[in-house]
């Protein structure tokens, strides 16, 4: 082959190299190369330099944030985040009744702060919040307390009603693709959709209203995992805590 | 040259080793990183790219044979794809035929004995820059944006044999620039 049969694909290796040659010339180009030495040996050199502009971009520091959300994809922390169910709810409630009585004090104090500042923000917000004031002013008003490996708070709760409310904090932020889901636990195990929730990071609670189809005295517990946004028919992903009633 | 101590915590990485995967981490990230900002100039893109690199090589890590290349050009070959991927479905624009397969890239690497210190990879970095601005702006479309000289010439109102011609003479100025280095 002649210096002027070579020039049209000669012309293209430079393109080809860094990717950006048109679909339409690919296919003539690489059949060329095939029987082409000289061109190939031209390709490799002009490969190598696009290798060196991967280089040449100067370096910079991501979010440290990154590395945390790495981390918690790894096995070992996924394996850490799956609570451990020893809890026998029953006798930890004989042993420390004063002891949640007290607690429950501080923490509607806290709440009522909290559902204050909450009454200038959202309106899906604001409704759960008076749920849980409504709730906590209840003298029917159960509080079921929750212990997560991260997350911590109580579920309030009137057997009567179809409502509940989850005040929590320690959940941790989920990226986009993903959501918190509640599930209302029926006495065969199965589980019905409570609701969608982001933890709210401004404050140290997050406060959600919780509704069902039937009164809460039809469940046995309120579990929450995290889902791909948008939930999920059933739970399939790691469960933050689980509280039994 | 190969860092022996990449292919060290890469095999190791491959075991499912995750202080390897985090030192590696430690090692690249900022480099990584700093190829997908300047591909998709956005913080919020670029920070997810980089994580897509890294969760891709925790998942490929037995894939990576030292023998071929170094780890870095390995990482940074990935990151380019996924952020060339990412801007294509931002933009909804159609993939490119992609001769740069990280899995097909062994043979082109350069020596190793040839690779340079890093003085030499910011002088590349500058010779970019001292393009001709018509020249540096098709290298620059067609490598940080994965756009095809098509689509250059479309973007720049230029004719194709105008791209064609610009970007042979800027890689061969490049080509000139890291064979004097």
């Amino acid at each position: 082959m002649d210096r002027d049969e070579h020039a049209p694909f000669r012309e293209n290796i430079p393109a080809y190299a860094l990717g950006a040659l048109d679909a339409a010339d690919v296919t003539a180009l690489e059949s060329h190369l095939r029987t082409c030495e000289s061109c190939r040996n031209e390709l490799a050199e002009y490969r190598a330099l696009g290798d060196i502009l991967l280089m040449a971009t100067p370096p910079a520091a991501p979010p440290a944030a990154l590395r945390k959300r790495l981390q918690a994809q790894l096995p070992s922390a996924q394996k850490a985040a799956r609570p451990r169910w020893t809890w026998n709810f029953g006798q930890l409630a004989l042993g420390l009744a004063m002891l949640a009585l007290l607690a429950l004090n501080l923490f509607t104090f806290s709440q009522l702060r909290l559902v204050q500042r909450q009454q200038a923000r959202l309106s899906t917000e604001v409704e759960d919040a008076q749920v849980a004031l409504m709730m906590l002013s209840s003298p029917s008003t159960q509080t079921v307390f929750i212990q997560g490996t991260s997350a911590s708070g109580a579920i309030l709760l009137d057997k009567g009603q179809n409502e509940a409310v989850m005040i929590v904090e320690g959940l941790p932020p989920l990226p986009s693709d993903q959501i918190y889901q509640i599930w209302l636990i029926l006495p065969d195990g199965s589980r019905v959709s409570g609701g969608l929730f982001r933890p709210q990071t401004k404050d140290s609670y997050t406060t959600k209203a919780i509704a069902s189809g039937q009164t809460i005295s039809g469940y046995i517990g309120i579990g929450v995992t995290v889902e791909p946004a948008g939930g999920s028919d059933h739970p399939t992903g790691e469960r933050m805590f689980k509280v039994d009633f | 040259m190969v860092n022996p101590d990449d292919t060290e915590l890469v095999q190791r990485v491959a075991q499912g080793d995750e202080r390897a995967f985090l030192a590696l981490y430690d090692r690249y990230a900022s480099r990584v990183h700093g190829l997908t900002l300047r591909i998709l100039g956005d913080a919020m893109l670029a920070e997810e790219a980089t994580q897509d690199t890294f969760v891709k090589l925790w998942s490929r890590a037995r894939l990576f044979m030292a023998e071929r290349g170094s780890l870095l050009f390995w990482l940074l070959t990935i990151a380019r794809r996924t952020a060339l991927d990412r801007l294509r479905l931002e933009a909804r624009r159609p993939a490119q035929p992609d001769s740069t397969d990280p899995e097909d890239i062994w043979q082109v690497l350069p020596d190793s004995s040839s690779l340079p210190e890093e003085a030499r990879w910011r002088s590349m970095h500058f010779a970019v820059q001292s393009l001709q601005q018509d020249q540096r702006a098709v290298v620059e479309l067609a490598f940080y944006q994965g756009m095809s000289q098509s689509e250059i010439a479309d973007v720049l109102g230029w004719p194709l044999g105008t791209v064609k011609t610009r970007m042979r003479a800027a890689m061969e100025q490049l080509k000139q620039k890291w064979n004097n280095e």
